[in-house]
């Protein structure tokens, strides 16, 4: 092949071989925005939660909180599953603020708190079929990722599988509460929003995770 | 306010300064990730990635070259990275030997020149298909696909040598036909 063929075929490759479309350059930015994500411009990534996740000395107060926690849940616990007439078993406050909780409490904490999770992660998988998001969603799922972050930060920690799960979960709920933060109108932020969440869902297997903790039995699902 | 002030300001978190980085280099992006997949989802997921890992690795960019060549060196490295990835039963498998079997297809089912010629760059290995992409249409320079693709100026220029040396031994008789 002589020079002058192959400037041809260069010519006709520049022309024929996968020729670029025009740039989506507004769809793409759009998608990237979202998932460069809404809490002050950082990425939306596991590696930056964990990089921004609160330095040990809040832990006391984590752990005071997850206590709290404990308590709400046990009272909620007593309410809706003790039988009529017996008597509240839920620990009281003054037993669990000046001590290391038990590994049982906060795991039982844990599990409590992932039954209203998946409540929650239900519902928005549910919605994004309809293509909408519940207003309720949004001060929903920030509730529940503080208390994801309170229980990930109690002193003493979970076990590394609910470790695991806690964290994965908090990176969902961000890209929910992402959702929800999407200016009103703006339809294609919420899509992009919500396909991350939904993505992150299904891609770490959170519900799955959730159901195979999650014991079988009645449940107090509430907010 | 050049590449180096908006990556500053960018790396503080300032998303309008990353979006004129994302406007003066999209177009080039996009076209290079297309131009090697092939498909427009892809290409956009590439493009989205590339960004994405750009304002991730902000605080990396150390100014030594320019703004654009890092942001092509991470983006060909997505496009390769997930090429391989995602898409492994595309991958490349036939050397460019394999692109032989053109000339002796049968009767009735002989391709058009284009398309041989597009099942020629299609077969060519990797390593030179970049480069040949990117030189003969994309237009990069060889300084900047050696950036890209972590070898010397010289390397690059050898590897399109070489591509352009098994698209010449696979479409000979092709070009004829074509010239």
């Amino acid at each position: 092949m002589r020079d002058k063929e192959m400037e041809e075929m260069l010519t006709e490759l520049r022309e024929e071989y996968n020729p670029p479309p025009e740039t989506p350059r507004d769809e793409m930015w759009s998608i990237i925005q979202a998932r460069l994500g809404s809490e002050g411009g950082q990425v939306v990534s596991l590696e930056t939660v964990r990089r921004s996740r609160v330095p040990p000395v809040r832990k006391t107060f984590g752990w005071a909180a997850a206590a709290a926690a404990v308590l709400v849940v046990g009272i909620g616990l007593g309410r809706f599953t003790a039988p009529v007439g017996s008597p509240a078993t839920a620990p009281g406050p003054d037993r669990t603020a000046t001590m290391a909780p038990s590994p049982d409490i906060l795991r039982a904490a844990a599990v409590e708190h992932l039954v209203r999770t998946e409540s929650l992660l239900t519902l928005v998988r549910a919605d994004a079929r309809a293509g909408r998001v519940e207003p309720s969603v949004g001060p929903w799922a920030r509730g529940l990722l503080t208390q994801t972050r309170l229980l990930m930060d109690a002193e003493g920690g979970v076990d590394p599988v609910m470790s695991d799960l806690l964290e994965d979960l908090e990176l969902v709920l961000i890209q929910i509460v992402g959702v929800a933060n999407a200016p009103a109108g703006d339809e294609g932020r919420v899509e992009s929003e919500l396909h991350l969440a939904l993505e992150g869902l299904r891609e770490r297997e959170v519900l799955t995770r959730i159901q195979a903790v999650v014991p079988a039995g009645p449940r107090f699902v509430g907010t | 306010m050049n590449d180096f002030e908006l990556v500053g300001r960018a790396r503080d978190g300032d998303q309008v300064a990353f979006k004129a980085l994302y406007d003066a280099n999209v177009d080039r992006v996009f076209r290079l990730c297309f131009r090697m997949v092939g498909d427009e989802n892809l290409a956009r997921d590439f493009t989205q990635d590339a960004f994405v890992r750009v304002w991730e690795a902000l605080g990396q960019f150390r100014g030594d070259s320019a703004f654009s060549t890092w942001l092509h060196s991470i983006a060909v490295s997505v496009v390769l990275n997930g090429l391989r990835k995602v898409d492994r039963h595309r991958k490349r498998e036939r050397s460019l030997e394999d692109a032989g079997f053109l000339g002796q297809l049968p009767r009735g089912a002989e391709p058009g020149v284009a398309d041989r010629l597009k099942e020629a760059v299609d077969g060519l290995p990797e390593i030179y298909r970049t480069v040949f992409l990117m030189y003969d249409l994309e237009g990069f320079p060889h300084a900047e696909i050696a950036e890209a693709l972590g070898v010397a100026v010289g390397t690059s220029k050898a590897r399109l040598f070489r591509a352009r040396e098994l698209l010449r031994e696979a479409l000979g008789e092709a070009m004829r036909e074509y010239a």
